[in-house]
């Protein structure tokens, strides 16, 4: 009956509901403070039509009609529906939105409402970074996440951090993969961190599976910004400029001290001291070599971003410069970066949506040698002798008489250093977004990777000799002919990805999303590059190939081409029921180029579960407002195994000389055996999670605890002889890593003094499961003050853990050198005793053994976020437990250069000293040889980040028609903590998976100071 | 857009690949030649073999696993040498017969010879497909042979039976477990028979080919085989064909023969090719030209050497068993207060070590070495395996079994004549002494002794005072290594 009776009604005004604007107005406040909101969203419910508020917090709005429904929504904020119900003015308190939970989250192929994740997702939002400045994107994953650990594998400005999800997956390359805006990228150094919206990283197989052969080492998903629909114009300008400076400097011998040891070690070693030592008070402190390198090097930012939106379209606009010079050489080590992002959306009919992504980096980073024991300037400036002043007379720079060939004056060579590498990379898709129906959408992205870089490398002319014309200086000082090197990349890749997503909604309980696509992509690198030596000019500058006064063949020159391929279907399963059980199922089918013939596709499936106890009609905590039990189990590949590791290529040069000339003459074969079943390396993983927020989400607990094991890891293990080749590298190895990750926070955003607490901390346990039949142990880590390997990766125990000797002390007496094990003929009093582990009366290889672990028991970060009127302090302390570092900076494979202060208490008699070994040229003993000495112990923690900001009132603000001003000054690296003696205790993995924790001469991390100014227009 | 259209949308997007998905997916590597692209051409062939021919090169790739160092030092002719116990002491315990099965010495040794198995097999699998010239190919398969037989050889006689790899292996047959030596000594006997019945005469090759093998090699090394086998009719027939042949001759001069100028003389049956050339970084990526014995086998301190292979007061006196110094003597050893050629005169203090002797035959000048001042020591002295003098001795061996004393007193004689010394006309048990005892003195330091006297029975009676124990040292222990690699297929040598 009353259908009826309103029918007629409705038909009446209709035309009026169709052609009248109903305007509403009214001003939107936030609940803590009182104080309007600005740019705050108003949406017109079931259309597109909305606005945002004003510098005033104030809104106009048409409204189709007096009964319409107007959803008010804001970062942070409870979204509130409000019906019109005739009113024209409509004032809306915001309440804070405190639990997270109903945030939308990018996981693989979609999104996710964050309570219904039933794998384990880490999300990073910009907020979380944004304040601090940072200048990779992998700085923002440091500390923030529990499962995910992050080290700095260099401080020189720019250089690559080493990122591992959940444990070191393989002892090949264990990098994540990182997709941005959908696009697969190798690397994310181009990335501008400004430009970041949100960081999500898929930890367990669950989540990451539906990458199926490219997610066993994680996957990180980064979302770059864009405008917003309805939303008013934003110009935002953030700016800051700091100083570095070393955060710690190490006291080396003076050149007193350095003169005193030298002698006692000629005596030891039956030679007469050198003369001009024979008194070393008169050569006084000397030159500190490490203080010569080091300077204050500044560091600055700028950035511009423009956001806006109509009905239909929104942009985001950026554009950045930064600019950072390294504290050992300055511009030398030296980073600029300028990115251009451009990312559009546009609803061009009801079904249909197209948009793209656009982002353009220019960098240019200048190298220094980084962490090895040869042309570092560290290791230079560590075991240069202090006598070697660092100019002579002339202002020209000096010589040392003593150090060894690789120790040469480390500024000079510093100022002799031409390395730089500059890439131009395009980075942008284009998408087509069809609503076929209600629920049913297909979303088709095309999208481009292309670099173009060049490394140009300059060796000038220099000779460093007193007397030029009798060329005295030592090798190392000097160069016979100049040369110039270049080296020129291009790399494109190109990905084609179709999605369909169906959402229905059976009943009122049966939630259903089914997602299935396809991806095709190509990668290609191009290399090409050349050489030449005798330019007529030294000035840098002129450095080309071509300016050569040599004939063109004494050129080189190479080129080359490497191609891959990946052709994939994917698909998802997603099923909730009355939002208490959700249950999701995912599949992927990879093709890939880089498998062999037998196994060109592989299979990934995986399964999760979870179940929100708080959602059930029992629960009757109300303390406890979530409590939600997750369960995955999936499997997943890794294919970063080589373009072409399953081929095998037909060697040339295996000769021999023939005929009355003896001519050598060209024989070919190949020397490894093909492998056409090599495949992409499998990731089981299974995962238990629990995810709790107690009082309305002001404080929160997210636990898991995963086991993953690595199967068909790839290693060459040793192949029986008979074969007669070198071992195909095949599928056989495994790894497990385990581990329990805890994150917990209290927040409070509801009174005047705002916080906001976190903390995260990851236990990982390694261990290496299998190296196939006869998989003999993997030596790694090259020490070259031992000229031994460091580091073994073995059955049984965690990969590169360190194996050496176990040292006993200092022998006293000589009759304890004789009572002990034979260690080496010229063993005596002074020396270091090791353990004779075997037993049997010598000191052999047979007595070493494990003696350190590079990775750490855990790895935790802490954040404190306080805001009290206007004013904003955050403190971000990250640290890392129970990892060893092989400290490798001493060359004492050379006499004459410098030692670590320590030397000082070295054994001069009995009773003098029992870990500190007599000085002695020659080191008969091999007190260098790799052992336990030169293990310390990483543990740290750093004061990472700390910073006080003042965002000015908004009284004031609105008066220069600001939106926001905001000043701050941020310390970086204030302080650490650690007891390793040496520069830095950040230590990552350079050259290789299985280099952990081995101090090479590490370029130190900076401590920065700066100060910035954000702007909002 | 209409929902029937959903179905031919979804065909179209996800199938789009679909028909392309296989070449799309098919991407070979750019650079370098892979195996199926390979072996095409005639060059090709000739590569392949030429690889084959690098292997006989190997010496310390994998590890060091010198002739010399089974044939001599395990004799009595010479002891290890080097700079005191300790220097390469596996070599000292095998050498007194207490020699570990764990030594890489062995387990370098056993790797090679199966590395240049592969190369041989590899020629033979892929070569007989080559469209090319019918002879040239029969030349390059019939090298093959002998090279495969050549390391088979080897391998019988250091380890005794070994898997028999007539085949380039798939991973499935790694684990392929010990023939007998009778199995392997069958092997060998067929690719000699076929290479020597393929294979060019030396003087049909072209100078350009100076150094591949020879019909003469083949037969030489036959004999060998023959004599290992008690084959005593088929060796001295073969060798009477090598004899016949005219292709050699005794070189006039015995001391000339280790010279540079005396590679591939007139002598020369089977001769492993080196030159002073730079680079191979120790032997590395089985990609050297030089050989590293000079170096080894020269005296320490101011010859720049290592010391091994020392000569034993032993073999010296057997140069004098007769009464009068044999001349072959100067041309084998250096004595103290001799020239050491143009790198001074041999004083035990220029050596630093305490030695009376050091071997001569794989000396060379420092004015022979390789100019680029390379700091790896190469040197370019050819390693002599078969001369003529021992193909005529071998023939006087067979003869004698074959009752045919006036040939082998011929032979014998034949090659006592060369240096000047009285003839044997010894007959019965006191000819074939003669006989091994010519071999001594001819072939010492080349080599062949621990063999020899493994081959006629007279180990245990000559090395027996040194430790050796009849029915196990005649052959070496199979490296454990393998045993385990293999999961215990390989089975250990008796009493090891």
């Amino acid at each position: 009956m009353k259908k009826y009776s309103l029918l007629p009604f409705l038909f009446l005004f209709s035309p009026l509901v169709l052609f009248s604007q109903f305007r509403v107005s009214g001003t939107v406040t936030d609940e803590t403070d009182g104080l309007t909101i600005i740019g705050a969203n108003i949406l017109v419910k079931g259309s597109n039509a909305g606005t945002t508020t004003d510098l005033d917090g104030r809104y106009e709005l048409d409204a189709p009609g007096p009964d319409a429904v107007l959803v008010f929504t804001y970062i942070g904020f409870r979204t509130v529906e409000i019906p019109v119900d005739n009113r024209t003015r409509i004032d809306v308190v915001m309440q804070v939105e405190a639990s997270l939970l109903d945030e939308i989250v990018v996981v693989g192929y979609g999104v996710e409402k964050r309570s219904n994740i039933s794998g384990s997702v880490s999300i990073i939002n910009s907020d979380e970074f944004s304040e601090t400045p940072i200048l990779r994107t992998e700085q923002a994953l440091q500390g923030r996440t529990a499962g995910v650990q992050v080290a700095h594998n260099s401080g020189s400005p720019g250089s690559a951090l080493t990122v591992r999800i959940r444990g070191v997956g393989t002892i090949n390359n264990s990098d994540p993969l990182y997709i941005v805006d959908g696009i697969p990228v190798e690397g994310i150094d181009f990335l501008n961190p400004n430009d970041i919206e949100s960081i999500n990283v898929l930890k367990d197989a669950a989540s990451s599976a539906i990458y199926g052969s490219r997610g066993a080492n994680g996957v990180v998903l980064i979302t770059t910004k864009g405008g917003k629909l309805n939303q008013e114009g934003m110009i935002e300008y953030n700016g800051y400029y700091g100083m570095q400076s070393p955060w710690k400097m190490i006291n080396l011998l003076s050149a007193r001290e350095y003169a005193i040891i030298q002698n006692e070690a000629f005596i030891a070693a039956g030679k007469t001291p050198r003369p001009e030592f024979a008194n070393p008070d008169a050569l006084g402190e000397g030159t500190n070599w490490l203080d010569a390198i080091f300077e204050p090097a500044p560091t600055m930012s700028h950035q511009l971003t423009l956001t806006g939106g109509s009905e239909r379209s929104a942009y985001g606009v950026s554009a950045n410069y930064f600019e950072q010079d390294g504290i050992v050489g300055g511009a030398k080590s030296g980073f600029e970066r300028a990115t251009v992002r451009f990312n559009t959306n546009h609803q061009l009919k009801k079904w249909l949506t197209v948009g793209n992504t656009l982002g353009f980096t220019w960098l240019k980073r200048q190298f220094l040698p980084e962490n090895n024991e040869f042309t570092t300037p560290l290791v230079r400036a560590l075991n240069m002798d202090p006598v070697t002043p660092i100019r002579k007379a002339d202002g020209t720079y000096a010589y040392s008489l003593y150090a060894d060939t690789d120790i040469v004056n480390p500024l000079n060579a510093i100022e002799q250093t031409h390395d730089t590498w500059r890439s131009n990379r395009l980075v942008g898709s284009v998408f087509a977004e069809i609503r076929i129906m209600e629920g049913l959408s297909v979303r088709s992205t095309y999208s481009l990777d292309a670099t173009y870089a060049t490394q140009n490398t300059f060796y000038p002319l220099y000779d460093l000799s007193n007397i030029p014309e009798l060329s005295d200086a030592p090798g190392g000082e000097k160069t016979e002919t100049n040369s110039v090197a270049i080296g020129n990349n291009t790399w494109r890749n190109w990905q084609w990805e179709n999605v369909l997503i169906y959402k229905k909604q059976f009943g009122l309980s049966h939630d259903f999303t089914f997602t299935a696509g396809t991806t095709a992509l190509e990668n290609r690198h191009d290399y090409s590059g050349g050489a030449n030596t005798n330019l007529p000019s030294n000035d840098p500058e002129d450095a080309y190939i071509s300016n050569t006064i040599d004939p063109i063949e004494s050129q080189s020159s190479y080129q080359g081409a490497s191609e891959s391929s990946l052709f994939s279907y994917f698909g998802r399963v997603n099923y909730g029921f009355a939002n208490k059980y959700i249950v999701s199922a995912t599949f992927r089918a990879d093709g890939s180029s880089r498998f062999g013939r037998n196994n060109r596709v592989g299979y990934f499936p995986s399964f999760s579960a979870a179940w929100l106890i708080s959602e059930e009609d029992f629960w009757n905590i109300p303390m406890i407002n979530f409590l939600k039990l997750r369960g995955s189990w999936g499997r997943n590949g890794n294919d970063r195994i080589g373009n072409y590791s399953y081929s095998t290529l037909v060697y040339s040069g295996q000769n021999y000389t023939f005929g009355p000339t003896e001519t050598i003459t060209n024989g070919s074969v190949s020397l490894v055996s093909a492998n056409p079943d090599l495949k992409w390396e499998t990731s089981t993983q299974t995962d238990f999670g629990l995810d709790l927020e107690l009082l309305e989400g002001q404080i929160g607990l997210i636990a898991d605890y995963y086991v993953k094991q690595t199967t068909d890891m790839l290693y060459a293990a040793p192949i029986p002889l008979v074969a007669g080749t070198d071992p195909p590298i095949r599928n056989i190895g495994s790894v497990e890593n385990k581990g329990w990750e805890f994150a917990v926070f209290f927040r409070n955003r509801k009174s005047a003094l705002k916080y906001d607490l976190g903390g995260n901390i990851s236990f990982v346990q390694n261990r290496v499961t299998s190296l196939g039949q006869g998989g003999d142990p993997i030596p790694s880590g090259r020490v070259q003050s031992a000229n031994a390997f460091a580091a073994k990766t073995e059955v049984g125990h965690p990969m590169g853990s360190f194996f050496g000797y176990v040292t006993d002390g200092i022998f006293q007496s000589q009759q304890e050198v004789e009572a002990h094990a034979f260690q080496n003929e010229g063993t005596a009093a002074g020396d270091i005793r090791f353990m004779d582990l075997n037993g049997d009366n010598v000191i052999d290889v047979e007595d070493q053994t494990y003696i350190g672990n590079p990775i750490p028991d855990f790895t935790y970060g802490l954040t404190a976020n306080v805001e009290f009127k206007g004013f904003d302090l955050g403190v971000f302390l990250q640290g890392s437990e129970g990892n060893d570092i092989y400290n490798s900076t001493v060359r004492y494979d050379f006499t004459y250069v410098n030692r670590p202060v320590s030397v000082l208490n070295r054994w001069t008699g009995p009773g003098t000293s029992d870990f500190e070994p007599r000085a002695n040229l020659n080191d008969p003993n091999q007190n260098a040889r790799i052992s336990d000495r030169f293990v310390e112990d990483g543990t740290y923690l750093r004061v990472k980040n700390v910073q006080l900001g003042y965002n000015f009132p908004k009284a004031l603000t609105q008066r220069a028609r600001l939106s926001k001003f905001r000043i701050y000054v941020s310390a970086q690296n204030l302080l650490t903590y650690t007891n390793y003696s040496g520069l830095d205790p950040e230590i990552g993995t350079i050259g290789g998976t299985l280099e952990m924790g081995i101090d090479r001469g590490f370029y130190p991390q900076a401590r920065t100071l700066l100060g910035g100014i954000s702007l909002g227009f | 857009m209409k929902a029937k259209m959903i179905p031919l949308f979804l065909l179209t997007v996800l199938f789009t690949f679909g028909s392309c998905t296989k070449d799309f997916l098919e991407k070979s590597p750019p650079i370098g030649v892979t195996e199926e692209n390979f072996y095409k051409t005639e060059a090709d062939a000739i590569a392949a073999v030429n690889a084959a021919y690098a292997a006989l090169q190997f010496e310390l790739s994998p590890g060091g696993h010198f002739r010399w160092f089974w044939g001599d030092i395990m004799s009595d002719d010479s002891e290890k040498g080097g700079s005191g116990d300790n220097d390469v002491n596996e070599l000292l315990q095998l050498e007194t017969f207490q020699g570990p099965a764990n030594t890489d010495l062995l387990e370098a040794e056993w790797g090679a010879n199966f590395q240049g198995i592969y190369r041989a097999n590899v020629v033979l699998e892929k070569v007989p497909a080559i469209e090319m010239n019918g002879n040239l190919k029969a030349r390059i398969l019939a090298e093959a042979k002998f090279i495969r037989a050549w390391f088979f050889y080897n391998l019988v006689t250091v380890f005794g039976g070994v898997p028999l790899v007539d085949h380039t292996l798939a991973a499935s047959e790694y684990n392929m477990p010990r023939a007998s030596a009778t199995e392997v000594w069958d092997l060998i006997e067929t690719d000699l028979t076929e290479a020597a019945r393929d294979l060019p005469l030396r003087s049909e090759y072209e100078p350009i080919d100076i150094g591949r093998i020879t019909k003469g090699a083949a037969q030489a090394l036959l004999v060998k085989t023959y004599l290992w086998r008690q084959n005593w009719v088929a060796a001295q027939q073969t060798a009477e064909e090598i004899i016949n042949s005219g292709e050699y001759v005794l070189a006039a001069d015995y001391a000339t023969i280790f010279t540079l100028e005396g590679e591939n003389g007139p002598e020369s049956v089977f001769e492993i090719q080196y030159m002073n050339a730079s680079g191979g970084n120790w032997g590395k990526n089985n990609a050297n030209e030089g050989t590293f014995t000079n170096v080894f086998q020269r005296a320490r301190g101011q010859f720049e050497g290592y010391g091994f292979n020392i000569p034993t007061q032993d073999l010296v006196d057997e140069f004098f068993d007769g009464g009068e110094e044999d001349p072959r003597l100067e041309a084998t050893v250096f004595r103290e207060g001799e020239p050491m050629g143009d790198r001074g005169v041999f004083t035990k203090e220029a050596t630093g070590q305490p030695f009376d002797y050091y071997p001569k035959k794989n000396f060379n000048n420092k004015s022979e070495e390789a100019p680029f001042g390379d700091p790896n020591p190469n040197g370019g002295t050819n390693d002599r395996v078969i001369r003529y003098a021992d193909v005529l001795l071998m023939h006087a061996e067979a003869a004698w079994h074959n009752g045919a004393e006036e040939a082998a007193r011929g032979s014998l004689n034949e090659v006592r004549l060369r240096v000047g010394v009285p003839v044997i006309n010894a007959s019965g048990d006191a000819l074939l002494q003669a006989i091994y005892r010519e071999r001594r003195l001819e072939l010492s330091m080349e080599g062949h002794r621990f063999f020899d006297l493994v081959r006629t029975g007279r180990a245990v009676a000559e090395l027996g005072p040194l430790g050796f124990q009849q029915g196990i040292h005649e052959v070496f222990p199979i490296p454990e290594s393998q045993i385990q690699a293999t999961n215990g297929a390989l089975t250990q040598n008796n009493g090891y």
